[in-house]
């Protein structure tokens, strides 16, 4: 069995894996990390977005021996149980989240939109997420939460 | 959804991966960013016993300053860093444009363009860029290095020039001419991540309203993407006025042989071609470039 040694969520692990397991395998099966959700489990749907080295990836694609020596960002790296971070806190207030399952992709891909872009247009916010499906359809209400974590998150700085 | 056990090679120079390719036979498989193979793998359209990354070979992920004010780009080079990058975007923004289209931000930011390449879909987004501008590949395979025109690359559905044992290694692009105005048009009915049904790439050259150079492809219409080389004809050398611009468009519709899906049937796909032609030439015609 390959050991694949990374970083998750700023804590050094090793983890074995199966040659053929996927990253999201490699969380939930191996770390038991639980929030990143498998959707279609083919790349469409978003919900299992992380950041690898910073980036956008879809976990369900990336094969796990990959990771080796990567950073990785898991929604469990967003904001402790005692604090929320401002996106999610966003999300909470504007009722963003209805079963919560795109929940941890949509947080994840709101904040590598708002590391690369603090101030984005609705149009821009609606592009960037596209590749993130909600089947309950509160599309609206992530806009409005997305939109108010810009600005709280601007106002930090 | 899981996938089935497989080897896996990781290439420390493309040698290397020609030789690991040769070596696994024929159900062997190169593999990058993963966003086209790993789905199909997870739905056993492809079984490949042995997957050969390239991911890691150095050198591969560059952008660099090609002759004449081009580009070489490497293979494993993403869409999100073909788009951001700052030299691209300089000398080739029709290309920068066509790889910051390609499906949802956190694919760009995982798939390559050289994968999207070998892939040969039709409604990939930045063959018809490359296409427009003439670029080509650099195939590298057990009987060593070529080049191939990236019109010669593409020779059927989801079928390429790529030999046995071959690896794309990279893209040379040329530059585009000064003064060039150009358009990448995506046409999805239906939402913005989708396929193009209508992926259109335009580049013209004007001297006044008389049209020096055009350059036209088309991908998601066909089997493959192409060049519109009838509609270039109707359009070079012409003043352009409305007459030869809806020639150009007609030209374009009656040169393809359009697929139907569940996304649009083929005589849709031929009409969105028609409007998408006469309406992207007569904007770039009137200096309307975006």
């Amino acid at each position: 069995m390959p050991v694949v040694a990374l970083t998750v969520n700023e804590r050094a692990v090793r983890v074995d894996v199966a040659g053929h397991w996927t990253l999201i395998q490699l969380l939930r099966d191996g770390l038991g990390l639980l929030g990143t959700k498998e959707g279609c489990g083919e790349g469409s749907c978003g919900a299992c977005t992380v950041l690898v080295d910073g980036r956008l990836t879809r976990a369900c694609l990336a094969l796990a021996v990959r990771a080796d020596g990567a950073r990785v960002t898991t929604i469990e790296g967003v904001g402790t149980d005692a604090e929320l971070h401002p996106i999610q806190d966003a999300f909470v207030r504007h009722g963003a989240i209805q079963c919560g399952f795109c929940t941890p992709g949509l947080i994840i891909t709101t904040k590598a939109l708002l590391d690369e872009n603090p101030r984005p247009t609705d149009h821009e916010i609606r592009e960037f997420l596209s590749g993130n499906f909600c089947r309950c359809a509160g599309y609206n209400m992530i806009l409005n939460a997305v939109r108010d974590a810009a600005g709280l998150l601007t106002e930090r700085r | 959804m899981i996938l089935r056990p497989f080897e896996y090679v990781e290439s420390k120079t493309v040698d290397d991966a020609v030789a690991a390719l040769q070596g696994g036979g024929e159900d062997a498989r190169v593999i990058a960013g993963g966003t086209a193979l790993v789905p199909l793998m997870k739905h056993s359209v492809l079984r490949p016993s042995l997957l050969v990354s390239i991911a890691r070979v150095p050198g591969l992920a560059e952008i660099a300053p090609g002759v004449s004010g081009g580009l070489r780009i490497g293979t494993v080079t993403t869409h999100w860093a073909v788009s951001h990058a700052p030299l691209v975007q300089e000398r080739s923004p029709l290309l920068a444009y066509a790889c910051s289209r390609v499906a949802s931000p956190t694919v760009r930011s995982m798939g390559t363009l050289g994968g999207n390449l070998c892939y040969g879909e039709s409604a990939s987004d930045p063959s018809p860029a490359l296409l427009a501008l003439r670029a080509s590949v650099r195939l590298h395979g057990p009987g060593g290095a070529r080049i191939v025109p990236i019109t010669e690359f593409f020779t059927g559905f989801y079928e390429t020039a790529l030999g046995d044992a071959e690896v794309l290694t990279g893209i040379d692009v040329p530059a585009m001419p000064a003064g060039a105005r150009w358009r990448y048009l995506k046409w999805t009915p239906r939402a913005q991540e989708d396929k193009a049904l209508v992926g259109l790439a335009a580049m013209l050259v004007l001297d006044g309203r008389r049209c020096r150079v055009a350059r036209l492809a088309v991908g998601g219409v066909g089997a493959s993407p192409i060049v519109l080389t009838r509609a270039e004809q109707a359009l070079e050398g012409q003043e352009l006025d409305e007459a030869t611009i809806a020639r150009a468009a007609d030209a374009a519709a009656g040169e393809v042989e359009p697929m139907a899906d569940l996304q649009g049937s083929a005589e849709y796909r031929r009409d969105m071609l028609r409007v998408w032609v006469r309406r992207v030439v007569g904007d770039l015609a009137e200096g309307r470039t975006s």
